[in-house]
């Protein structure tokens, strides 16, 4: 004997949990795609204040800007942000309208990085790598390039790492991939105005950076390198690729 | 996976239904008394079974049963050790209830058939000579057969005995499990196996499907399915007590299950004609299908984890070729929690999991260390299944013998 009602009471209540398991999973979702945005929110508030700091310039003297005027932020926003990539697909609408957002902050950074570089001499010089990557799987060699970045950034915590998504349609990004010559082939690095396609190991990288960055690091205690937390963005669809900027205080 | 997903939940939530929805009923099972004692008899199919028979004896000896009602069937299958010199000692002592068998070695149904043949009780069962009973086990179980003419086997709640080593801790939790489903299964009247440790049966039952046959192996499974098959009803007793000795290592209870699995592929194939059938109610559309699935299921999720596992295994590995081995401490941010709706669908099948460990250890009496072991078999069950299960398949599918391994046992 069948009885067809336990079945469908069963069924409904399957059907409940499933569901219950979906909205929970959406509504936390919802909260990274919004911790992500009020990051960027103060990202992009951090920068305006470094930028109207900036403009001040004229006014103070270079010694009371410090590096910790640029956003510490970046590194942080560039893990949750890889995260949510994971979780959500790199096709997701909120994902690839955080990542332009989060690319044009990186620009934004560089940019005042650059100015005050400029402004305040050698000694204010930030180290640049300049990051072009594609998790379209037409880059074999950017998911090893990520972990040497990664790797890199845990040596040298003074460098500075902004990466993009090559296939990222954001005019910004295009224009980077203008000044920079980048074409196609990936992974391309920019490296003191000078951009180089391949995959490079973490000894050809460091034989390329300045020598100034290198006696910044055997400064640079143990200690700080652990406590680092490390950037990842995806690529190739895995969370692997450290390739976020970083200030250290 | 989500399909796979759904059905899982949705067993486990119709098992939980339909235990609460007769809660009350199983209480009253409880209080079954008997009025009339109908004749038993128990036979005991041995082959070398020298170091584990005498406890088995003790035990049915021990039952409180009227003596007259109650006799003893010892079947020596062609042993080469001292089995039937002990069986013949206490046949010796206690001629008025324990008769001797000998005959060649043949296949445990054919110790079964011969002990079938020789009795004249009016409920007949089968005890492993590797398992015990309690003393009331066989009270409890023939008051089913005593308040319900309609019941025509009982099966009892086996619990594995002393457990000591891992893979015997890891089969007390399993064993855990099955008292459980069981005992849901038998509230929707398709429990799936009469099991040969005690399973107590009207003699009527053997004259209407006939006795038992080779079977793969299982014939325990095999006659269940004619039972079944002959709209013939199966009842579990949660109270009756019965104790066996499970495997020690792993080889011998990787070949126990394989011998289970693939006596269960071959026998359901055999029976085929009892799936998606309503005229077999519970156990022909949702019970016997279900069971087969899951077999598949079970493989289907052993790949699929393989390759989740892999993939960041081949993620570590080529981080560490690129740029060495460089570990660092884990990052606690809240943020980083897996939110995936998978990963809620597992919480709640483990959840519903540890609360069938919890119905089947207070369903029975028996006080073992259920808070131990149950993280053993969490973690070793899920390495030995698809072995057992994917060698069954494989051997299913090119027809390969079915051998009847002998296991090892640590006593």
């Amino acid at each position: 004997m069948i009885d067809t009602k336990k079945y469908i009471f069963t069924f409904v209540i399957t059907s409940a949990i499933f569901a219950t398991a979906f909205f929970t999973s959406t509504f936390f979702s919802n909260k990274r795609i919004e911790s992500v945005k009020s990051i960027q929110d103060n990202i992009a508030i951090d920068i305006l204040s470094s930028e109207t700091q900036f403009s001040l310039l004229g006014e103070v003297p270079c010694s009371n800007v410090g590096e910790s005027s640029l956003s510490p932020e970046l590194s942080t926003l560039g893990d949750k942000l890889s995260r949510t990539e994971a979780d959500r697909g790199t096709e997701d609408k909120d994902v690839i309208y955080l990542k332009k957002y989060y690319s044009l902050l990186q620009i934004k950074d560089y940019l005042l990085s650059k100015k005050l570089a400029n402004k305040c001499g050698i000694a204010k010089k930030p180290i640049f790598i300049i990051y072009f990557y594609s998790n379209q799987g037409d880059c074999p060699d950017c998911e090893k390039e990520g972990y040497v970045l990664t790797r890199l950034r845990e040596i040298h915590p003074d460098l500075r790492i902004y990466s993009f998504d090559y296939n990222l349609d954001l005019t910004a990004i295009d224009s980077m991939k203008t000044i920079y010559r980048v074409k196609s082939s990936l992974p391309a690095l920019v490296i003191e105005d000078k951009t180089y396609i391949g995959f490079k190991t973490v000894e050809e990288l460091e034989k390329l950076l300045p020598d100034t960055l290198k006696v910044a690091t055997t400064t640079v205690s143990k200690k700080a390198i652990i406590k680092q937390n490390t950037p990842k963005v995806i690529v190739n669809g895995t969370t692997t690729v450290a390739t976020t900027t970083k200030v250290v205080n | 996976m989500y399909p796979f997903l759904f059905l899982s939940i949705y067993f486990q939530v119709l098992l939980l239904t339909s235990f609460f929805e007769n809660k009350k009923k199983i209480k009253k099972e409880e209080e079954y008394e008997i009025k009339n004692y109908p004749t038993v008899t128990v036979a005991v199919p041995c082959w070398n079974e020298e170091k584990t028979l005498a406890s088995t004896i003790d035990s049915l000896l021990a039952l409180d049963y009227p003596k007259d009602k109650l006799s003893i069937i010892i079947v020596d299958d062609g042993s080469k050790d001292r089995t039937l010199a002990i069986a013949e000692i206490y046949a010796y002592n206690h001629p008025e209830q324990i008769k001797v068998l000998s005959k060649e070695n043949g296949g445990k149904h054919t110790a079964v058939n011969l002990a079938l043949e020789h009795s004249t009780s009016d409920l007949f069962g089968c005890l492993d000579a590797d398992s015990s009973v309690e003393i009331n086990t066989l009270k409890i179980m023939v008051s089913y057969f005593d308040v319900d003419k309609n019941v025509m086997s009982v099966t009892p709640c086996i619990h594995i005995r002393n457990p000591r080593t891992l893979i015997q801790r890891l089969q007390a939790t399993e064993y855990l499990i099955n008292i459980f489903v069981r005992k849901a299964y038998g509230q929707l009247d398709s429990i799936l196996v009469a099991p040969g440790s005690f399973s107590i049966f009207r003699k009527e039952v053997f004259e209407i499907v006939g006795n038992y046959r080779k079977a793969h192996n299982t014939e325990d499974f095999e006659i269940t399915l004619r039972m079944h098959k002959a709209h013939l009803k199966v009842m579990n007793s949660h109270k009756a007590l019965v104790y066996t000795v499970g495997p020690a290592t792993a080889k011998g209870f990787f070949y126990q299950h394989l011998r289970w699995a693939r006596g269960f592929l071959e026998n359901s194939l055999n029976y085929r004609e009892l799936f998606f059938k309503k005229e077999y109610g519970n156990f022909g559309m949702f019970t016997l299908p279900v069971a087969f699935i899951f077999i598949f299921y079970g493989l289907y999720a052993t790949v699929f984890s393989v390759y989740i596992i892999s993939s960041q295994l081949i993620i570590s590995i080529n981080r560490w070729v690129t740029v060495g081995f460089h570990p660092q401490m884990p990052i606690f941010d809240l943020f980083y929690f897996n939110t995936t709706a998978m990963s809620f669908i597992v919480m709640v099948m483990f959840s519903m999991l540890l609360l069938v460990l919890y119905i089947g250890n207070t369903l029975s009496d028996d006080k073992q260390q259920f808070y131990f072991n149950f993280p053993i078999f969490f973690i070793l069950y899920p390495l030995f299944a698809p072995l057992f299960f994917g060698r069954a398949v494989i051997d299913t599918f090119f027809k390969r013998r079915n051998e009847w391994v002998l296991q090892d046992t640590k006593k």
